[in-house]
């Protein structure tokens, strides 16, 4: 009985290391090829039989994405887009956060789900209505404007996200601040924010790659080499240039460094707060 | 030191009062419980003293000064917390020097006053630690020498000792009956054991439903519970109530029920007929008598030692009431008791509106 | 020494519009305060173009030709009515959306449970698995279609070893297979988010709840059924319809790997409505496309959250 309640938990643990390793193979496979192939002369990679680990390495497509193709623009632009993105997010979208956590107020609860709602919202829907209000202003193909075109979907997802973590540190810790003489915002300030600090980090690095990766609406807003990022860059080389493969894969691997560099260092702060965001909400 | 003034204070959310208009006065040095189970409106109560919450009506006045208008920092009040609300990221000396240090107090002042109340609360060794650092007891006592160093005007105490374990309970209560009467300073504390309100306070406010029941010394609230909720809330075990009526007697009045019978002095008018009403008797009045002198006959339902004292659970007719006997009661269960009680203490409410009724 | 207490100064009030600041913040109006500059923002970049977009609805707007302009009505929404693109991507975008969900549901649920037994080592599986739904869709898109390429991909080429195929297959050239494909895809780059709000969940149900079932005798199985599914239920609930609106409303993916085609195979609503606005400028027709999208998954959402509510009050305490 006990030899096989034993057995029966080995079995168990073998499956789970299966299923997890095939689920890794899965989501980290694709990345490993496309970094092999980054690797590759581009005679390797269109060869009559499948040369699975190259047998040279080149880093001849890493130096002809960045020195040929006006590369270093695109990733220029798209960080100043995110810096931008992140700045208008961080400045405005704190104080909402913080007013949601701690204050209630009539109307608190609608307005809330007002910003929840407003995710729904159809990206093309607001994208037809901004390309027509930004020409009129002329933030079509401003680095500025793309920014600010970003915050209608991400201030929202930030103001949640960050509330979460605000909720999480204790209201009486500012009464405590009041009465010992601090203001409203010198509490905030002094006491609630180093104990958010990590949360704050975390959702804007979250909001920061959506940033750097959003396609769509860069596609739409953009039109010339001033504001274009690099999604939308590269994904016009593929079309304007017939992009070799390996170029291509270079391309990719140097513009998910940022994302997965950010993502290492948060992870954790961030799981954190997207999952109990997304429990309450 | 000041007194405090609470006139007519009111509050809602929205549609929801959760004060009905609290009226009370507390003189310079005095300790005012506020006592009443969870929702009763205690906490909001002191929420407003503190200026952490809006009124909706009343005013508030410190030492004779209105201070509604006055942010909590410009109140010259200190709290202490039931979570403790030790900021995490500071040392346990700059937590409690953090009232001086927002008021501009230089280094070395603030350094000697940190120092002198980390004496008194006896936690001079704990100046450098984190509150992670520290236990239960030891953060108590750290959030009361934030309080205490600032010298206020008046202390607010939100269930201070609630999420301490028993034994530690015991002993912080004394701790904060001896720092009151070593400072002397006006304290308003908020709790719902019975026993702090007791021990502590030269006055408590029971309250319900965001209704004052009763303001009165601990003793009075004790003997002469202003109506059954107030006598049920305080005491442990609880009040003994037997729904019976009063008949008039050549001696006075007399209480029936089934199985009891008690005569009861009149102090004021003559009982001129009968009327129901509910009996309340404390069950250390109770004791056993023999059967010819006892007012009260009952069979024996369960028997509990507790070491000092027998806690005795007896059926009268339709009514359970407990008795406090003697350590080395011998009775069992299914047996007949007979008991008698003094007169003098036992309390009478209207069965319908639930208010202490005087004979 | 009270009284003169109050007339130092306070560490703030250095400086003065700071102190300023500190004292309005004890005000009642504070709260608003701190909501007006994200409100204004929002009601900017949001609430003001979502109203005229559905204006523009009612309008033509054709950048290319600008003369055309004015009122026109219901024009584009009947126009609709007869179009059968719109049909075959209002079909492809529930069979695309469906069909992703379920995949990314399953998946998910397998990887939250396989993670939640918490063997020695599996926090970096965790973090791996995460990896791909903080990918960019560009990269994503272009990854997948040389993986699947119908010359050098090696997705092809395993296949072919193993003998599932006879030979190499252009996954997204052919209309039997290219909604398929993208559907892998997708549910590569989403799946993980499934995961990650599974296993909160799971790590939410107390361990006695199981320990009681196994004295009671249930078996795996039952313990699957009567404890975990149940207390799932309003995270799966949750997350679905999260995930719902995502799909119907990104085209990103799918306008990176096939661009609709071949033929409209893979042509859903969002990206129709993207393309008519981005190739053809016809911006009248587009966000009626959208409009009209838009108002169906409220309609669904609605729906299902009136129909989630229904049923969580069964494992609800």
């Amino acid at each position: 009985m006990i030899e096989s309640k034993r057995q029966r938990r080995m079995i168990a643990n073998i499956a789970t290391y299966i299923v997890l390793a095939s689920l890794t193979v899965f989501c980290i496979g694709p990345m490993i090829w496309m970094f092999l192939t980054s690797l590759k002369y581009e005679a390797d990679i269109v060869t009559q039989t499948m040369q699975y680990l190259p047998s040279r390495v080149t880093f001849d497509n890493y130096v002809a994405i960045w020195t040929q193709s006006g590369f270093p623009r695109l990733i220029g632009n798209s960080l100043v887009v995110t810096f931008l993105t992140v700045t208008v997010c961080v400045v405005t979208g704190t104080l909402a956060a913080y007013a949601f956590s701690r204050f209630a107020f009539r109307g608190r609860d609608q307005l809330m789900l007002g910003y929840l709602v407003v995710r729904m919202f159809p990206a093309v829907m607001m994208i037809i209505p901004l390309y027509v209000v930004m020409r009129g202003v002329g933030l079509v193909d401003s680095r500025f404007g793309l920014a600010l075109a970003y915050t209608s979907f991400l201030l929202p997802l930030f103001v949640w996200m960050l509330k979460g973590f605000f909720d999480s540190a204790p209201k009486e810790l500012e009464s405590a601040a009041r009465i010992d003489g601090s203001t409203r915002l010198g509490a905030m300030v002094r006491i609630v924010m180093p104990l958010a600090r990590n949360g704050l980090v975390a959702s804007s690095v979250f909001i920061a790659i959506a940033a750097w990766n959003e396609f769509l609406f860069a596609l739409m807003l953009t039109t010339g080499q001033g504001s274009r990022t690099w999604p939308v860059g590269l994904q016009l080389m593929v079309g304007e240039f017939q992009l070799p493969w390996g170029v291509l894969a270079a391309g990719g691997i140097l513009s998910i460094i940022p994302v997965i560099v950010l993502f290492a260092i948060v992870q954790r702060t961030m799981v954190q707060g997207l999952t109990a965001g997304a429990i309450k909400g | 030191m000041a007194t405090l003034s609470i006139r007519d204070v009111r509050k809602s959310y929205g549609s929801v009062q959760v004060l009905h208009g609290v009226d009370i006065e507390l003189e310079d040095g005095g300790f005012l419980v506020l006592l009443g189970p969870s929702g009763c409106g205690k906490s909001t109560l002191l929420n407003i003293i503190a200026g952490l919450d809006d009124t909706s009506g009343g005013d508030i006045l410190i030492g004779g000064r209105s201070v509604l208008d006055l942010a909590p920092k410009d109140r010259n009040i200190a709290m202490v917390f039931q979570s403790y609300a030790l900021y995490p990221t500071m040392s346990v000396a700059r937590n409690i020097g953090f009232g001086l240090e927002m008021r501009g107090v230089g280094a070395d002042q603030r350094k000697r006053a940190v120092e002198d109340a980390a004496r008194m609360l006896q936690i001079s060794h704990l100046l450098d630690r984190r509150p992670a650092n520290l236990s239960g007891g030891q953060r108590q006592r750290v959030a009361m020498g934030r309080a205490i160093v600032r010298d206020p005007e008046l202390f607010l105490f939100d269930e201070p000792l609630s999420n301490l374990d028993a034994k530690l309970r015991v002993e912080m209560r004394t701790e904060i009956k001896r720092l009151h009467e070593r400072l002397g300073t006006s304290i308003v504390y908020v709790t719902h054991d019975q026993i702090e309100a007791m021990t502590l306070g030269t006055k408590v406010a029971v309250m319900k439903g965001g209704y004052i029941q009763q303001l009165d010394d601990p003793r009075t609230i004790y003997e002469r519970p202003a109506n059954m909720f107030v006598a049920s809330f305080i005491g442990s075990p609880a009040m003994n109530f037997l729904a019976g009526r009063l008949v008039p007697d050549s001696e006075g009045v007399q209480f029936q029920a089934s199985g009891v019978s008690i005569v009861l002095p009149t102090r004021n008018r003559p009982v001129d007929s009968e009327r129901p009403v509910v009996l309340g008797i404390r069950p250390e009045e109770l004791r056993t008598v023999p059967r010819n002198r006892a007012s009260i006959m009952g069979e024996i339902d369960v028997v509990e030692p507790t070491g000092p004292e027998t806690m005795v659970t007896v059926q009268v007719g339709e009514h359970a009431i407990i008795a406090r006997l003697p350590p080395r009661f011998a009775g069992r269960r299914k047996e007949p008791i007979c008991l008698a009680v003094d007169p003098a203490s036992v309390n009478l409410f209207d069965p319908d509106s639930g208010r202490r009724i005087d004979i | 020494m009270l009284s003169h207490r109050r007339f130092m100064t306070t560490a703030s009030s250095r400086y003065l519009p700071l102190r300023a600041l500190g004292e309005l913040s004890e005000t009642r109006y504070w709260m608003y305060l701190l909501l007006l500059p994200s409100l204004a923002l929002i009601l900017l970049v949001i609430a003001y173009p979502t109203l005229y977009g559905m204006a523009i609805s009612f309008r033509e707007m054709r950048l290319t030709r600008p003369g055309l302009d004015g009122w026109v009505g219901f024009k584009h929404y009947v126009a609709m009515w007869s179009d059968p693109v719109f049909w075959i991507a209002l079909k492809n975008t529930v069979v695309w959306v469906a069909a992703a969900v379920a995949l990314e549901l399953s998946l998910g649920l397998l990887a939250a449970t396989a993670l939640n037994r918490d063997l020695p080592g599996t926090k970096i599986f965790a973090v791996l698995i995460l990896l791909p739904y903080f990918l960019p869709n560009v990269v994503a898109g272009h990854m997948w279609a040389l993986l699947l390429d119908p010359r050098l991909g090696v997705i092809n080429d395993l296949l072919v070893r193993i003998g599932v195929l006879q030979s190499y297959k252009a996954w997204f050239a052919d209309p039997n297979t290219a909604l398929a494909a993208t559907i892998l895809v997708e549910a590569w780059h989403g799946f993980p988010f499934f995961a990650l709000l599974l296993l909160a969940g799971l790590k939410g149900i107390p361990e006695d709840l199981y320990k009681a079932a196994a004295v009671d005798g249930a078996g795996l199985a039952a313990q699957l059924r009567l404890i975990t599914l149940p207390m799932l239920k309003t995270v799966i609930a949750a997350a679905v319809i999260l995930r719902v609106i995502g799909l119907v409303n990104s085209p990103d993916l799918l306008l990176i790997l096939t661009g609709g085609g071949p033929g409209d195979a893979t042509q859903v609503l969002s990206l129709y409505a993207f393309q008519t606005a981005y190739k053809e400028f016809n911006f009248g027709y587009a966000s009626a496309l959208s409009v009209v999208m838009f108002v169906t998954l409220m309609i669904f959402a609605a729906g299902y959250i009136r129909i989630s509510r229904i049923t969580k009050g069964q494992g609800d305490d």
